[in-house]
């Protein structure tokens, strides 16, 4: 059994190729006076729309994420967006993927992640992630620290959630003498976390290890039946046996009425796509943002590429890819069958707006998706 | 990275951690600390020097591809490792020379232990936050910026082909750990320690601060600061310069180092 779920970058779209152009990167050098608050107050409230949509057209969950010093991203704060889709749904699983827990206070995020499973009535994914190397930099923090800040803190927040306070927590990076959060989940032990990634097997492999399910960020096909691969070999030899539970799938996706105008509306997918990521090394892998041992694995795996995601394919390449999927419900009911033939993935993460394609259509490919295909991909 | 026949290069322990080390010369012990981009090897000045010197220098802890030792983090942590360094090597009397992050390492040595230090000198060193301008960005910028930032006019550098060419993948490796310490030990607070011109004022060691008049890195204006902390130091200006005098102008570095070692 596939369960589906709704996700939006919440882009703020009115950014151009031209704006971009003149910028020694996409994120930390293109200025925010591009930024009118005014208008990003209509997308949030078309954004939430959606969000409220697709709970009631029958998607099992909404994802959402966090970026910082992106013009394609206008989330700096998971916690907040999941706070309005706990109130804007009622049913809808609620995917955090997640907290940039490195680089905050893991005792103010299991509060806060505490806080919203409890306000939301137990519907919490908590996602944790690493963030992309620019979340770290946008912080201050040496991104030779995000590991081992990560993995502190991830000890650090699932203490909050099953150890009664208060307790000592002596770690190097995040030290509190009395831990008492006096808002735990309601989820027991807690809510369940998810791991992301796009093309690291030390990410894979980390997630395998802790039982994780493990979501792949729109890798191309292969790569991420490769993937898939690593985490179902590590489960194994950590004694236990994977299935689709622990694995799902990001893919752009984009429903019309006619095939026409899903390829015209669709095309926005690759919006600005060549600016998102760009820019020197230092920007997007910083030496010591990965461990020299997740190098040594690179470096032993030499099939492993990198995420897809603003790879430079074309709308049609990728489409024949299966990377975008965008067309008439039938269109897409077919090629979202092969992916589930292909990675037979537990949970399906439609990424499902981007740039400005309009509010209307997307509202309209929302309810195709929960009227017509969601129940047909189910029913195989 | 250069290496001349009278130099050797071997590895010492240290702290029960393998060191690289160039050495060469003869004479009174000069210990040469590199900067955020690692150790260059063997350069036409620390010929020089092994003229009248004995010259040490090392790969510090964790860079060069060299491991890090478990529990160095921060430069206080490579200072107290470099300490154990200078006793395993048994230096008496020795002058201790840093570049750049390899100046502020040196800075804060004298400051915490002065013993067996004969003189101090720092080239365009990291380690005072500048009042009136700004320490450039090295980290979060490209392999070129960085290039074009260390020089004020690279055609005055004698092997310029070292740092214009392509690197080879070896090189890259170790430009890569070298950049993964260098964040490690000075992103935060950037390239200074807040309390370090007040460590300053006990010391009293001879010490010369060089500085390229263009250094587009670390102003001249820390130059300035560093010669005001310290009792007992002088400020040598070359001009013309950038970051690196010891590359971009090795005669008259060597004239203003010579003349106040000459002086000792």
């Amino acid at each position: 059994m596939t369960e589906v779920f709704w996700f939006s970058e919440q882009p703020y779209g009115h950014v151009t190729d031209d704006d971009l152009a003149g910028y020694e990167s996409g994120r930390m050098h293109f200025p925010n006076t591009y930024f009118d608050p005014e208008k990003a107050h209509v997308l949030y409230s078309n954004y939430h729309d959606q969000y409220a949509l697709a709970d009631e057209v029958g998607f099992d969950g909404i994802m959402s994420n966090e970026h910082h010093s992106s013009y394609w991203c206008m989330k700096p704060s998971v916690n907040v967006d999941a706070a309005v889709i706990a109130k804007v749904t009622k049913n809808v699983k609620i995917a955090m993927l997640g907290n940039v827990i490195a680089l905050n206070d893991p005792v103010k995020m299991a509060e806060e992640i505490a806080m919203l499973d409890c306000i939301s009535g137990g519907r919490i994914i908590s996602g944790f992630v690493r963030g992309t190397a620019v979340e770290t930099l946008h912080a201050g923090i040496s991104p030779t620290e995000n590991r081992d800040r990560f993995e502190e803190a991830h000890d650090l927040i699932v203490k909050c959630w099953t150890d009664p306070g208060p307790f000592r927590w002596e770690g190097r990076y995040f030290p509190h003498r009395m831990v008492n959060p006096w808002v735990v989940p309601i989820q027991k032990p807690h809510p369940e976390i998810w791991f992301p990634g796009t093309g690291s097997p030390e990410s894979v492999i980390w997630a395998a290890k802790r039982m994780y399910p493990y979501m792949n960020l729109g890798s191309l096909l292969d790569l991420t039946k490769q993937l898939k691969d690593i985490y179902f070999e590590t489960a194994r030899e950590e004694g236990y046996e994977p299935g689709p539970e622990h694995f799902g799938y990001l893919i752009r996706c984009l429903v019309a009425d006619t095939d026409e105008r899903a390829q015209e509306v669709g095309r926005t997918f690759l919006w600005t796509e060549t600016h998102r990521q760009r820019g020197p090394i230092e920007f997007n892998d910083p030496p010591g943002y990965q461990s020299r041992e997740a190098l040594r694995i690179k470096q032993s795996r030499p099939t492993i590429g990198t995420g897809t995601i603003g790879r430079r394919m074309g709308y049609e390449e990728l489409q024949d890819a299966h990377n975008i999927i965008v067309g008439s419900p039938e269109t897409v009911i077919q090629k979202l069958r092969y992916i589930k033939q292909t990675l037979d993935p537990g949970y399906l993460l439609i990424y499902g707006n981007e740039g400005d394609m309009p509010h209307e259509d997307v509202m309209r490919s929302v309810e195709l998706m929960g009227t017509k295909v969601i129940p047909a991909v189910k029913e195989d | 990275m250069t290496t001349t026949a009278s130099s050797n290069r071997t590895t010492i322990e240290v702290a029960g951690t393998q060191v690289e080390m160039f050495s060469g010369g003869s004479g009174p012990p000069l210990l040469f600390l590199h900067g955020a981009g690692g150790n260059a090897g063997w350069q036409a000045y620390h010929e020089e020097l092994a003229k009248t010197y004995t010259v040490y220098v090392p790969s510090q802890a964790g860079f060069n591809g060299t491991e890090r030792p478990e529990w160095l983090y921060t430069i206080t942590d490579l200072c107290h490792f470099n300490h154990a360094m200078v006793e395993a090597l048994g230096l008496k009397d020795y002058v201790l020379m840093g570049s750049s992050m390899g100046g502020w390492v040196a800075a804060e040595m004298a400051a915490m232990c002065r013993a067996n230090l004969k003189a101090l000198i720092l080239v365009g060193a990291a380690g005072i936050k500048p009042d009136k301008s700004e320490i450039a960005e090295i980290f979060m910028v490209s392999a070129q910026t960085r290039t074009a930032q260390r020089f004020h006019d690279i055609s005055q550098v004698p092997n310029r082909e070292d740092y214009e060419g392509e690197p080879t993948a070896e090189e890259q490796l170790v430009a890569h750990s070298n950049q993964e310490m260098a964040s490690r030990l000075c992103w935060r607070p950037y390239l200074h320690n807040p309390s370090l011109p007040y460590y300053l004022g006990r010391v009293d060691t001879p010490t010369l601060v060089v500085w390229g008049r263009q250094d587009a890195i670390i102003p001249l204006e820390c130059g300035e600061l560093f010669e005001a902390a310290m009792p007992n130091a002088q400020l040598r200006v070359i001009e013309n310069c950038g970051h690196s005098p010891g590359l971009e102008k090795p005669a008259e570095f060597l004239s203003a180092v010579n003349a106040f070692l000459a002086g000792l």
